[in-house]
């Protein structure tokens, strides 16, 4: 899971055992990123 | 176009005309009054919302043992003349 | 056979124009003027695929945005109804993206203006996006209509009745639409819509011209008046067509 951190503004990948931190600054809050992915809508 | 026959007598006729709204259905009565076998023509039209019968039902009476199907078929001939004169007639003008 | 109809053109530009027609019935009048509402096909963007959106706004809000979009639209049997046209979008913040960054696949179908505002980008925020346009109706969508603003009113006639009483105050008559005088057709607009600016110290009657209607059309820029008049026609002369077809079953 990819996720950015909101102090030092660092890509950060999460795994299930390292818990909720940013590895290179130690911060608790991350933000998820929008996808890369390519989002079809239907003008309504 | 979806025609359905709901009422059919000698000189009386009831249609469904499915997919139509008043845009066209309103210029056929027109057309029809102005047949002189037609002695009554009118449709009808549910709201979209209103479920049921929402598709328009014209209703023509004729006079004279016309047969109304027949007159339904010069209405919409007239329709087509009056759309296509208009038509002329604008781009003589243009 | 049935009906002699009758066209004069009383202002004429390229998206705009009002125009005189005798002989219609208030039926005819008001089944072409939905006509060219509602039954006039045009293009306009269904699908929407965002590649990248940093802006401050949802992809659904820009969607919609992009659909509304007036586009060119291809001449009759140019296109099919299950064709589409792909239009692509790529602006990079701090700008405004316009109508006029779609850059279209087909020469045929473009913006129909370049100055129609899509979104404001900041510094680092991105739009990029590629759409289909499709073509269908306004019943079917707002998108769709090709005309806006389309209406008509009956021609006025004026008559000149007598004089006014001398020593009364003056009252303005406003009327709007077009006029009918000697044979002359003209435009309320050029007296101010005031009677009383025309024919000073006169007192005059105005009566509806049966039959005579005055159209104001205005397109939005889909295509011009002329077309967007006949092909309302058409719609209408097409249903006939297949109504006759069908009774004859």
């Amino acid at each position: 899971m990819s996720y950015k951190c909101s102090r030092c503004k660092r890509d950060v990948q999460l795994d299930e055992y390292g818990g909720v931190r940013c590895p290179y600054c130690g911060h608790r809050v991350l933000l998820k990123e929008r996808s890369r992915d390519v989002k079809e809508v239907d003008v309504q | 176009m979806e025609l359905r026959v709901t009422e059919s007598t000698e000189n009386e006729l009831s249609i469904e005309i499915a997919g139509e709204d008043h845009t066209f259905m309103n210029v056929l009565k027109g057309a029809l009054l102005e047949h002189d076998d037609v002695s009554a023509a009118t449709y009808d039209v549910n709201p979209e919302q209103s479920g049921g019968q929402t598709e328009p039902i014209l209703t023509i009476k004729t006079e004279d043992d016309a047969d109304p199907l027949e007159c339904l078929e010069d209405g919409a001939v007239t329709v087509r003349e009056k759309a296509n004169s208009f038509k002329n007639a604008f781009e003589a003008a243009a | 056979m049935s009906a002699e109809y009758d066209v004069e053109f009383v202002e004429r530009e390229d998206r705009e124009a009002r125009f005189l027609v005798r002989g219609v019935t208030p039926g005819f009048a008001n089944g072409i003027r939905r006509a060219m509402v509602a039954d006039v096909p045009t293009m306009a963007i269904d699908t929407v695929r965002f590649v990248e959106n940093s802006s401050v706004m949802f992809d659904e809000q820009l969607a919609l945005r992009l659909g509304l979009v007036p586009l060119t639209t291809p001449p009759v049997g140019e296109f099919g109804e299950d064709e589409t046209v792909t239009l692509s979008i790529d602006v990079e913040g701090p700008a405004t993206a316009y109508s006029g960054d779609l850059v279209s696949s087909d020469d045929l179908v473009e913006p129909a203006d370049e100055n129609v505002p899509i979104i404001e980008l900041k510094d680092g925020q991105r739009l990029e996006a590629e759409a289909d346009a499709v073509i269908d109706r306004g019943k079917d969508h707002a998108k769709h209509q090709g005309g806006v603003a389309v209406g008509y009113r009956h021609l006025q006639r004026v008559e000149v009745e007598g004089d006014l009483p001398e020593f009364e105050d003056e009252e303005s008559r406003i009327i709007r639409g077009v006029i009918e005088d000697d044979g002359e057709l003209v435009s309320t607009s050029e007296f101010d819509h005031d009677l009383s600016n025309r024919y000073p110290g006169k007192e005059v009657r105005i009566e509806d011209v049966p039959n005579a209607f005055v159209f104001h059309v205005e397109t939005d820029g889909s295509f011009p008046i002329e077309e967007l008049v006949t092909r309302a026609a058409d719609t209408i002369a097409e249903r006939a067509t297949e109504l006759e077809d069908a009774v004859q079953l």
